[in-house]
């Protein structure tokens, strides 16, 4: 155990360094919204994992939401008059 | 190489969006109108069936399900193939829950700390945290730690437009029942 944990340590060779996954978390954490985390600070990669979880459970449910309104909108919703405001949306 | 001609600039731009799954494409406003097309495409199928069958025993939630299955469905469609969470989204709708466990693929340990070719010191902690997100994103259980959050960073990015279309379609459903011209 210990000599593959030394070995690490000085081979070039080994496709994933420490220094790659630093640089993948900071990337990481300049996609979280910025009022959670200071883009600026240092954080320990935990933190940036656990709120990178929490993010993704956000979105989740905000996309449930969504689809719940939608689904509802669909219902109800007069097909040619819904048609033209999505056109002009998109046109926007 | 710059060409100011409509046709080398969608070119030069495809030709980008070649080379990586770069997260920034889902900023572009281009790929927020594709998605919302293939969106609306959807929706007026799962309508459509909610009005064939019996409306009735049609429940709210299911119908809600329907639209968050065709909005995911859109979304990695509208990937085009070039992250794994958006094939494993395609491949889960289209087979049957029997099949979908029959294709299953077999688990090979690469994740986590115990495998061998992983040189980087993980914690404990971080360790698990990684297995939680991979929960989170589809298809990304198995994936060593590079390449998850290399989908992560293409997921988000991807939730996010899906959050700012849906938005804007329900916002001009909505704004087209309340006044009908």
């Amino acid at each position: 155990m210990s000599s593959r944990r030394s070995r690490s340590r000085q081979s070039g060779s080994s496709r994933i360094t420490e220094e790659q996954i630093s640089d993948l978390v900071s990337k990481l954490q300049d996609l979280l919204p910025e009022a959670r985390l200071q883009s600026n600070a240092r954080v320990p990669s935990a933190r940036v994992l656990q709120e990178t979880c929490n993010y993704i459970r956000s979105l989740h449910r905000e996309v449930d939401d969504l689809s719940e309104r939608l689904s509802e909108l669909l219902a109800t919703s007069d097909m040619s008059s819904a048609q033209e405001a999505i056109i002009r949306s998109l046109l926007m | 190489m710059a060409s100011s001609s409509p046709t080398g600039k969608r070119k030069r731009e495809e030709e980008e969006e070649e080379q990586s799954p770069s997260s920034s494409k889902w900023r572009a406003r281009r790929t927020e109108e594709t998605y919302s097309s293939k969106l609306i495409q959807a929706l007026r199928l799962v309508r459509a069936a909610a009005a064939a069958g019996t409306t009735t025993t049609t429940s709210s939630s299911t119908r809600s399900r329907d639209v968050r299955d065709a909005a995911d469905r859109a979304l990695a469609a509208a990937a085009r193939g070039r992250s794994r969470w958006s094939r494993a989204i395609l491949a889960r709708r289209r087979t049957t829950l029997l099949r979908a466990r029959l294709h299953h693929p077999v688990p090979i340990p690469m994740a986590g700390s115990s495998s061998s070719n992983q040189r980087h010191q993980q914690n404990h902690e971080e360790v698990e945290k990684a297995k939680v997100l991979g929960r989170l994103v589809p298809g990304c259980r198995k994936l060593p730690f590079p390449a998850l959050l290399a989908e992560v960073s293409d997921y988000i990015a991807a939730l996010e437009m899906q959050v700012r279309a849906m938005t804007a379609l329900a916002q001009a459903l909505s704004t087209a029942s309340s006044s009908p011209s």
